[in-house]
């Protein structure tokens, strides 16, 4: 029965972990080749194409090192349980150098606010999700390809196998920029957190830029607000150095701004950038932890120790226990404050002396001087 | 070679390993005298999970203190995060307990397993420290893998945000945790070996 038992806790022990998938948690947004440069997913062996379609978009004319908007839309793929989709943006799909920036891109903001190639997202119940990168056109013109790569799972999912899909290369025409084109520095990127309660204005670097504009709005409003925006130059009439005046957020809080820059007749609406919002920096540094935990251990050390040898039956408890000290010390009683003096022998024999016996009230006395009767202390039921 | 995530990792599993062992055996000492076994089994028994308990117990006490040395070269001496910040406040608090646990056993002998109190208090502070580094341990399994065993467990002590105490309070408490430790072991009744008959 004991060992029917235990070996019943073992097995639900084991089913308690999960089955064996290749990551079933992924492995976070990061800057990666094409299938991870030689993952599961690019195996033969242990993996399978995707059942889903992926589509890529753009948003407007894209111009040598200006900003675009690169939209992926990954749709009707099986998922695992947790419905957990990785997706690639990659200049090619070689297995190494494909990232965007080893083809002349920059990426300004990936779609989970960061700014990494390869990002995760939880797909909704819809089964569809729309991605969108912000980049930098590489400053060559001319036509240049974007792939786009996703990874996921399926339910249920037995054999292990990792899903991979890729798109067909989406060709972009990059144009020459026309003159005194305004937009957005090529070492400038988003950041994509802010500190909680943070106000610090937000820094923008920009190029052939003469004025600034910044609107704002939390994730899920419609209605942007602008935000006040000022410049880093003095005197100057093209300036690169903007600062707008974000409000600050709390909690999971994501904000949404898009920049339009100015120069002249052009005006160019960039694409719409998030910023989340980030714990406020951890105060503590080792040291404090060090002395801190050295100090609770040995407060609980101590503590305990003392229990123990309070708990103990030890003999030498006696040596403590000063009951008998106190006992014999009473037969050394101070005397008593004047006043308080017990009366002497000699003075209750006359008392004594002076009360009378009555027949008729047997156990009482008569004193005769304070006219009271009082109790006869030797009186025995009925005998005196 | 191998760094010295690796190195923790081993020290830390050889540490919960020892301390499962020296747990369940302080709770089945405690507990065997409520469990209907023959007299002769019961002293056998008896004798075989005092010497696990103290065994693992010393073991886990004498690894502690390198698997902590090791995740503060694994952490790079920067505590980035109330996670980490607390498991440095855990691990003390086990080193603690198994200290006090190994400390007690040593002073009064197996016949502390005798005295009911101390039976109690002894079996109870290697459930807590048997937390309190079980705790550490996962804080480390949410630091690098997102999740740990807690996580499917109704226990789950604080360890998303931490009290992070001045450093002059808690040097403060260092010196009244050396003091009180001076005054239990040189200046306060010592404790004898409880005799077994």
């Amino acid at each position: 029965m004991s060992r029917a038992l235990v070996l019943a806790s073992v097995v639900a022990l084991l089913m308690v972990s999960s089955s064996s998938m290749a990551n079933p948690g992924g492995n976070g947004d990061s800057d990666r080749d094409y299938t991870c440069g030689g993952s599961c997913h690019g195996d033969p062996s242990m993996s399978l194409p995707s059942d889903g379609t992926i589509s890529i978009s753009q948003d407007g004319d894209v111009f040598a090192g200006h900003a675009v908007a690169v939209h992926v839309n990954v749709a009707g793929m099986s998922l695992s349980s947790n419905r957990l989709l990785g997706t690639f943006i990659l200049g090619s799909i070689d297995g190494n150098s494909d990232h965007p920036e080893d083809h002349g891109w920059h990426v300004i903001q990936d779609p989970n606010g960061g700014s990494s190639n390869y990002v995760e997202t939880v797909v909704p119940s819809t089964g569809s999700v729309t991605l969108t990168w912000v980049l930098l056109a590489p400053q060559e013109t001319g036509v240049h390809n974007l792939f786009a790569q996703t990874h996921h799972g399926s339910e249920p999912n037995y054999e292990g196998i990792a899903y991979t899909g890729v798109s067909r290369g989406y060709s972009i025409d990059v144009m020459p920029v026309p003159e005194g084109l305004p937009g957005l520095s090529s070492d400038w990127t988003a950041p994509a957190y802010r500190t909680s309660g943070n106000d610090d204005p937000l820094e923008i670097g920009t190029v052939n830029t003469t004025s600034v504009s910044v609107q704002w709005m939390l994730e899920g409003e419609w209605s942007p607000h602008d935000a006040e925006v000022s410049s880093q130059c003095q005197d100057m009439e093209v300036c690169n150095t903007w600062e707008a005046q974000l409000p600050s957020t709390m909690g999971d809080t994501r904000i949404q701004y898009q920049i339009t820059v100015l120069n002249g007749s052009f005006s160019m609406d960039l694409p719409w950038l998030t910023m989340g919002t980030g714990p406020a920096p951890f105060e503590g540094d080792i040291w404090d932890a060090r002395v801190q935990s050295f100090a609770f251990a040995f407060l609980v050390l101590s503590f305990i120790v003392s229990l123990q040898v309070r708990l103990s039956p030890w003999d030498g408890k006696d040596e403590l226990d000063q009951t008998q000290e106190v006992i014999d010390s009473e037969g050394e009683a101070p005397p008593p404050p004047p006043g308080m003096e017990e009366e002497p022998e000699t003075a209750s024999e006359e008392y004594m002396a002076r009360l009378v016996h009555s027949e008729e009230n047997p156990g009482w006395l008569w004193d005769p001087v304070e006219e009271e009767w009082v109790a006869d202390p030797n009186f025995q039921g009925g005998e005196s | 070679m191998f760094g010295a995530e690796t190195f923790h990792a081993a020290m830390a599993e050889i540490v919960v390993g020892t301390m499962v062992l020296a747990t369940v055996c302080a709770v089945g000492c405690a507990s065997i005298r409520y469990i209907p076994v023959s007299e002769d089994r019961r002293e056998s028994l008896m004798i075989t999970m005092d010497k696990a308990s103290i065994a693992g117990a010393s073991m886990a006490l004498f690894f502690m203190p390198i698997a902590i040395l090791s995740g503060n070269l694994a952490a790079d001496s920067v505590v980035g995060n109330a996670l980490l910040y607390n498991k440095f406040v855990y691990s003390g608090l086990a080193l603690g307990f198994w200290a006090a646990f190994v400390v007690g056993r040593i002073r009064m002998g197996p016949g502390i397993w005798e005295v009911r109190n101390l039976s109690l208090l002894q079996s109870v502070t290697a459930v807590m420290a048997f937390l309190m580094t079980t705790m550490a341990s996962s804080i480390g399994g949410k630091l690098v893998r997102g999740e740990s065993l807690f996580d499917v467990l109704p226990i789950w002590f604080p360890s998303d945000s931490a009290v992070v105490l001045p450093i002059w309070a808690s040097a403060a408490l260092l010196v009244i945790g050396l003091a009180a430790s001076l005054v239990v072991f040189k200046l306060g009744p010592r404790a004898e070996r409880i005799s077994l008959d």
